[in-house]
């Protein structure tokens, strides 16, 4: 291999691993919160701590709260002006818009119900597009009440999100920003491996106690090559999730009138209606479906659960319930569908057993989006995603390490900003996560907009962890440490600790509760993680205080010619 | 019960395969034994042919517990732990690993 | 200074125009990938997803040998210019596939 296409792997693998390395940062740590998402939610919305039910009658508990739910104003407001058309007459108004289509959703681990509407926009623009203003809801199934949309689910709406796109609405930029930190990731973990000369050699290498230059760059390539089947298929899977709508919308755009054909084609040869027919029509018992679904799925020897139902063309004789199953024993998602007839509940088609193209794009995306129960694998990919952070981090001190007596010397600013920047997106990034589900508690839970509250809480401490990571750089400068590491590192510590202690106070649900008396281990979970966080926090701040009181002695050693640097990759 | 069983088998398979191939490789050999590699070449080669072995039961084990596709999967992460466990030891408490060559 | 400026911002203007060039060809390997599978009888779906599994393993690599390529200026040409052709295409066997 020449020393050229290695230097040119080596520079792309440090300047695009660099930049978008802040964003993979929040990729790895809120990926690796979202597998315990809604255990995150129970915590953060204590009315919700009970145990997952069995799906309750749709007919008798279901049925009448989706037919009491309004379009969403906000979905309205943005959507309704793109979608009517002003020349067939005037806009409908967003309570007399008629229903057409209802959906449930339920996981193994979800207490409560997702549910949603879609509502016909009358007169729209485009008739053959998929005019739809949406609502959703969350339903208790012991009783059919509805959680009040002010309680964010912090788990499964903000920290999940987060992940695929940062929160960042606008135009879906955040998802494009993330998809470019995936193609980032991909390209890394290829150079990553080029650059690594001794791969197999120093498979188990890691020693701590040399200097930080060196034992940094051990951890990071220790962490990158033995997750390395795990970073790569995260981060291929995720792009693949959004292939097709977002990064590469190609039958969206240049193969639309192909894809339109094709809708009309299968929905025909799947004996589905496409459209309304525009005569009404009776729902016959969903539940009397459903038990008919479960028979069916039996005896084709895969027994399961529901874990996904949607009536198309609500209120018409062309209406039909497509009923899926939750996969929760194998890696694919939700499959084996049954449509029925909505007026009389006769089947119309059993999907057929996937391709093998479907088969391969269903495990692949399945193994992402794990909707599986199997709890070691779950703790094993928390432990995956967090070894992503801990490369990414080591990363970035490496960086800084192998540059910041040279730029100390020359007086140059570069390696404060990056060091400035890496403690803003390692310990600040835990820390406003954590604020968060300490303000959760502190707020009361009947406030008006606490989820809006709770969002701005989170951004507020990040922005304050950033500035206080760049006020205390000033060491840097001089070829030291930041004290901002160690400083934050407390401040995580004792965050860690007030939520506990205020989930405690606040809901009775402590502990010793929660782990002997009256197992809840949704709750005990989201409890001991945050307590060993507290520890790992407190370790290594005292490990950085040692470190800082003996920097002073290890800085000419630092600095390093040209030769020795290389020598080090 | 029997799936938490074949899955802690096939963790504990995992650590053994993982901890033979690391004792195989000359450094290691050395930071756990004390004693000079190149005197030991045959038996570093059967703990590598062993390592090699048990990983491969170890998969097997994952296949009892769960069905095939979680099966694949449980395996390569149990090998990222086991991996990740060996070389923190060695990093730390090498002597540990001692246990999986007594009779040098 | 001024020639490790210099050194540093060739690579920036390689992968500014690299990592478009890639997607653009990608792109165009997806289009032409449908709408030719398509044309063959494969289900539309299937040949969707069939280019998608591919389209991510396609766009690294292709941006990755075009970065380290001696030649970046041939590079580029070959992408947008493969870009080019293949969404032409697959315009143009769409136009014949629509009914």
């Amino acid at each position: 291999m020449s020393a050229h296409f290695r230097n040119t792997m080596t520079w792309l693998h440090t300047w695009m691993g660099l930049a978008l390395g802040f964003v993979l940062m929040v990729c790895f740590f809120f990926g690796a919160l979202s597998v315990f998402d809604r255990e995150i939610d129970r915590w953060a919305i204590p009315q919700t701590r009970f145990e997952p039910q069995p799906l309750p009658s749709f007919d008798r508990l279901l049925l009448p709260v989706l037919q009491r739910v309004e379009p969403d104003q906000h979905d309205y407001a943005a959507n309704m002006p793109r979608l009517h058309d002003p020349t067939k007459g005037p806009m409908t108004p967003r309570l007399e818009l008629p229903v057409d289509e209802y959906w449930m959703y339920t996981t193994h681990r979800d207490p409560v119900l997702a549910m949603g509407v879609g509502f016909l926009v009358p007169l729209p623009k485009d008739p053959d597009a998929h005019n739809h203003i949406h609502a959703r809801t969350t339903v208790d199934p012991r009783s059919g009440a509805v959680v009040p949309d002010d309680a964010l689910k912090i788990g499964s709406h903000w920290f999940y999100p987060m992940h695929y796109s940062l929160n960042w609405r606008w135009r879906d930029i955040g998802i494009w920003i993330v998809g470019l930190a995936g193609f980032t990731m991909l390209v890394s973990l290829v150079s990553g491996v080029i650059m690594h000369r001794r791969i197999f050699r120093e498979f188990f290498t890691f020693r701590p106690d040399k200097h930080v230059k060196r034992s940094a760059l051990d951890l990071h390539n220790l962490t990158g090559v033995v997750a390395l089947p795990f970073h790569f298929f995260f981060a291929f899977t995720g792009l693949l999730i959004f292939a097709s709508y977002f990064y590469f919308p190609v039958s969206h755009t240049l193969l639309e009138p192909l894809h339109r054909q094709h809708e009309v084609l299968e929905a025909q040869a799947a004996g589905l209606p496409h459209k309304r027919s525009g005569i009404p029509a009776p729902l016959a018992s969903v539940d009397a479906m459903v038990a008919e679904a479960k028979r069916r799925w039996a005896a084709r020897d895969m027994a399961g659960e529901v874990g996904f139902l949607k009536i198309h063309h609500v209120g018409d004789a062309n209406s039909f319930v497509s009923i899926y199953r939750a996969g929760s024993d194998r890696v694919a998602l939700v499959g084996e569908g049954i449509h029925f007839k909505a007026a009389t509940g006769e089947v119309l088609r059993e999907d057929p057993p996937r391709s093998a193209v479907s088969e391969i794009n269903e495990f692949l995306t399945g193994l992402h989006l794990q909707h599986f129960e199997h709890w070691l694998l779950r703790w094993l990919y928390v432990l995956g995603g967090l070894l992503g952070c801990v490369c990414i981090a080591t990363g970035f001190i490496f960086f800084v390490e192998k540059r910041k007596a040279v730029h100390a010397k020359a007086g140059g600013q570069g390696s404060r900003v990056v060091d400035s920047l890496a403690v803003t997106t390692v310990t600040g990034m835990v820390i406003a996560a954590v604020g968060m589900l300490v303000v959760n508690r502190v707020l009361p839970a009947d406030m008006a907009g606490k989820g809006d509250w709770e969002k701005l809480a989170f951004w507020g401490i990040w922005v304050l962890a950033m500035l206080h990571a760049f006020v205390r750089s000033g060491p840097l400068a001089r070829g030291g440490i930041n004290p901002a590491w160690r400083e934050q590192c407390w401040a995580l510590a004792m965050l860690c600790f007030a939520a506990v202690v205020l989930n405690a106070l606040t809901t009775g649900d402590h502990l010793l509760k929660t782990v002997f008396s009256d197992p809840y281990w949704p709750v005990a979970g989201v409890d001991l993680s945050l307590l060993a966080t507290a520890g790992i926090a407190v370790w290594a701040a005292r490990k950085l205080a040692l470190r800082e009181r003996g920097a002073v002695k290890t800085i000419p050693s630092e600095v390093t010619t040209r030769a020795a640097e290389a020598a080090n990759v | 019960m029997s799936e938490a069983l074949w899955l802690a088998a096939a963790a504990v398979l995992s650590m053994h395969g993982m901890g033979w191939l690391a004792l195989a490789m000359d450094a290691h050999w050395g930071q756990v034994m004390h004693s000079p590699a190149e005197n030991f070449l045959r038996t570093r080669g059967v703990l590598r042919a062993l390592g090699a072995v048990t990983l491969s039961l170890s998969f097997l084990a994952c296949l009892m517990a769960d069905r095939p596709s979680i099966a694949a999967l449980v395996w390569v992460m149990l090998l990222t732990a086991s991996a990740l466990a060996v070389a923190l030891l060695l990093a730390r408490w090498p002597k540990v690993l001692r246990v999986l060559c007594p009779a040098t | 200074m001024a020639r490790q400026r210099a050194a540093f911002a060739h690579p920036t203007r390689r992968l500014l125009i690299l990592i478009p060039g890639s997607y653009a060809f990608t792109w165009g390997f997806i289009a032409l990938g449908v709408t030719g599978l398509v044309s063959l009888g494969v289900d539309f779906h299937e040949a969707e997803t069939a280019m998608m599994l591919l389209a991510f393993l396609v766009f690294p690599s292709l941006f990755l040998w075009a970065f380290a390529s001696p030649r970046p200026g041939r590079a580029m040409a070959l992408l947008f210019g493969g870009a080019a052709f293949m969404v032409s295409a697959a315009w143009a066997i769409q136009r014949g596939l629509l009914v």
